[in-house]
């Protein structure tokens, strides 16, 4: 305390940083011990053989083998690692679009604006657990009674499949349509955390900005792309990678045949197809987020 | 000559007009479908779970059962254990999440309000436990709490004394506490970045004040920082409390017995005497074990549901 006294500027600045290094360190030690450790074994795991023994598990270094395994030899991992990311491709524009345009309409200032944002945010709290998984569980087997009408006692939903079909348009199309309408139930309860960072998000942009085009004549169409989505980037960004790694961890495709895997305590298996699955979701997540910043970030700032 | 003005009625007039009157409505009517497809499932569960057994073969039946009963409630009661799994649930999740609140806090005002070399891959790191899964690193984890293990000292000892004296952290609170103590808990990473951004953008003269009138950091984060940062604790605290009360991944893995209730509610099907998954009136129980385990939540969001909202209006979460 007394060195620093003398020389007092840079005294303090030392005095400052350790100070921040004193309110991180803890985090650092955590770090340490409960992810780099355990991301390094995870990954000795994926390159060896793994057997549990009677002292713990024992590795033997088996380098490639279970990569090479699961991309030419094992029939069913290929197949899901593509359905997963085609699925991905299609769920996260619309999560997007519907969350940004649920926010817009929330953020608006309108009679009972309270009462929809409370319903609005439901999703956060219920879409996280369990309870979510039997929802939709039961949602299923209940939509299918009721589209195949042998017990009509519990919903009576309207028929898309028939007003599609009259639209005249080619089966696949309808198939595809009708997919994602009764996929509306879980892209919607997808939606919760997404509606908050983009409401978040609409809450830093300026009125002027709204005030300057409303003046210079701007229709809302105008103002809404030239104003609103710009000064939204940083936020799109945030919301894509929050929804991608959503996605991406689900228990579903790649993802559940590993827990499976990992159920049955064979943990080398696992850990190499999510590791394997990771770098190929983060390599095109990588890929996306550089083309937005390129072609959209750079653009609008 | 009397002259009556005609309202000049331009194309763009009629055009304003007309927004304005179908805007409202069109809002109003996606309002409504949206909130019937949100607010369905939480209708569906509590008509379920109120329905006597009849009912579920009654086709007349459809929102409204005809006869209340709470057998559907009661046998969800049992078969979750409720008691016991709430007090575990309370004592393991709760008690865990509001550790992480104040550690992340701690966390985060270091990495927002000083500077230091390594900051910045610091913060990169931080991003990076975001990105990473869980699931990826879930076994090893597992194992460490088996064997818990500071840089091999515990082991090194042990082996010298003769006696495994690394402790097993699994099947105790402590599994989850210490990697709370640790700001790398459940969803820590992304705490900490919330309280990171909010804390950026906290006015800096304060501190300044108080660090002129001698008040060490510590003293200044205790009674300048955290005071004013409530909301971004209250939402912290809310989506803790939340994910930490949902959360099945960690406790089964961590847990072999006395399950918090979000285990509890995964495992119903198999407990026994609740019936065949199939069967319509078990649907009765499930349901009614849903609207059990997220109660508490349900209750939690209405009593600071105002709170909430305003938070995330003045939340800065995006820098």
């Amino acid at each position: 305390m007394f060195k620093s006294k003398t020389k007092k500027h840079k005294g303090v600045e030392q005095l400052k940083s350790k100070y921040g290094r004193l309110f991180v360190l803890p985090w650092e030690i955590g770090l340490v011990l409960f992810f780099f450790i355990p991301i390094i074994t995870s990954i000795q795991y994926a390159f060896s053989k793994v057997e549990l023994t009677v002292e713990g598990f024992k590795t033997t270094w088996v380098g490639l083998e279970w990569f090479e395994y699961y991309l030419f030899k094992d029939a069913n991992y290929f197949d899901e690692l593509v359905a997963s990311l085609s699925s991905f491709a299609v769920q996260i524009p619309i999560i997007l679009s519907l969350s940004l345009i649920l926010a817009i309409i929330l953020n608006q200032k309108f009679a009972g604006r309270v009462v929809a944002r409370a319903i609005f945010f439901l999703p956060v709290i219920i879409a996280t657990g369990v309870v979510i998984e039997h929802m939709t569980a039961e949602w299923m087997t209940i939509s299918l009674v009721a589209s195949t009408g042998a017990e009509n006692n519990y919903s009576s939903m309207i028929d898309f499949d028939a007003i599609l079909g009259n639209l005249g348009l080619p089966e696949e199309i309808n198939k595809l349509i009708s997919g994602y309408i009764g996929d509306i139930f879980n892209l919607l309860w997808s939606c919760g955390i997404q509606i908050v960072l983009f409401i978040a998000g609409l809450q830093t942009i300026p009125d002027q900005l709204y005030e300057v085009s409303r003046v210079e004549g701007a229709s809302k169409w105008e103002e809404f792309w030239y104003i609103t989505i710009p000064m939204l980037g940083p936020t799109i960004l945030l919301v894509m990678v929050y929804t991608m790694i959503d996605l991406f961890t689900q228990n579903k495709g790649v993802m559940e045949s590993a827990f499976t895997l990992m159920k049955n305590a064979v943990y080398d298996k696992s850990s190499a197809m999510m590791w394997m699955y990771f770098l190929v979701v983060g390599a095109l997540m990588a890929l996306v987020l550089g083309l937005y910043n390129k072609f959209c970030l750079k653009k609008w700032s | 000559m009397l002259k009556i003005k005609k309202p000049k009625i331009t194309a763009r007039k009629a055009g304003e007009l007309g927004f304005k009157i179908i805007t409202p409505i069109a809002r109003w009517i996606f309002i409504l479908a949206i909130s019937y497809i949100l607010l369905y499932p939480l209708f569906y569960m509590v008509s379920v779970s109120v329905k006597a057994p009849m009912d579920f073969v009654d086709t007349t039946v459809i929102w409204v059962p005809k006869n209340f009963a709470f057998t559907n409630i009661i046998k969800a009661f049992n078969a979750l254990d409720y008691v016991k799994g709430f007090m575990s649930t309370i004592s393991v999740e709760i008690v865990s999440a509001l550790i992480e609140v104040a550690s992340c806090a701690i966390t985060a005002y270091g990495l927002a309000r000083f500077e230091f070399k390594e900051k910045k891959i610091l913060t990169f790191i931080l991003i990076l436990t975001i990105l990473v899964p869980i699931p990826m690193i879930i076994t090893p984890l597992a194992v460490r709490m088996r064997y818990l293990d500071v840089f091999g000292i515990l082991g090194f000892i042990g082996e010298i004394i003769g006696t495994d004296i690394r402790p097993n952290l699994l099947n105790t609170p402590w599994a989850f506490y210490i990697p709370s103590i640790f700001a790398v808990g459940l969803k820590a990473g992304l705490f900490t970045y919330m309280y990171i951004q909010f804390f950026k953008g906290l006015p800096k003269e304060l501190e300044e004040a108080a660090s002129i009138d001698g008040a060490g950091p510590v003293k200044t984060f205790l009674t300048i920082v955290v005071p004013s940062s409530g909301t971004i604790f209250l939402t912290v605290t809310i989506f803790s409390i939340i994910w930490h009360w949902n959360d099945t991944f960690l406790s089964t893995m961590f847990l072999s017995k006395d399950y918090p209730l979000s285990v509890r509610l995964s495992r119903i099907t198999s407990v026994k005497g609740v019936g065949d998954k199939y069967d319509p009136k078990t649907v009765g129980v499930i349901m009614a074990a849903c609207l059990l385990v997220i109660l508490p939540m349900l209750i939690l969001y209405c009593i600071l549901q105002k709170q909430f909202i305003k938070s995330i209006d003045r939340v800065g979460i995006v820098g």
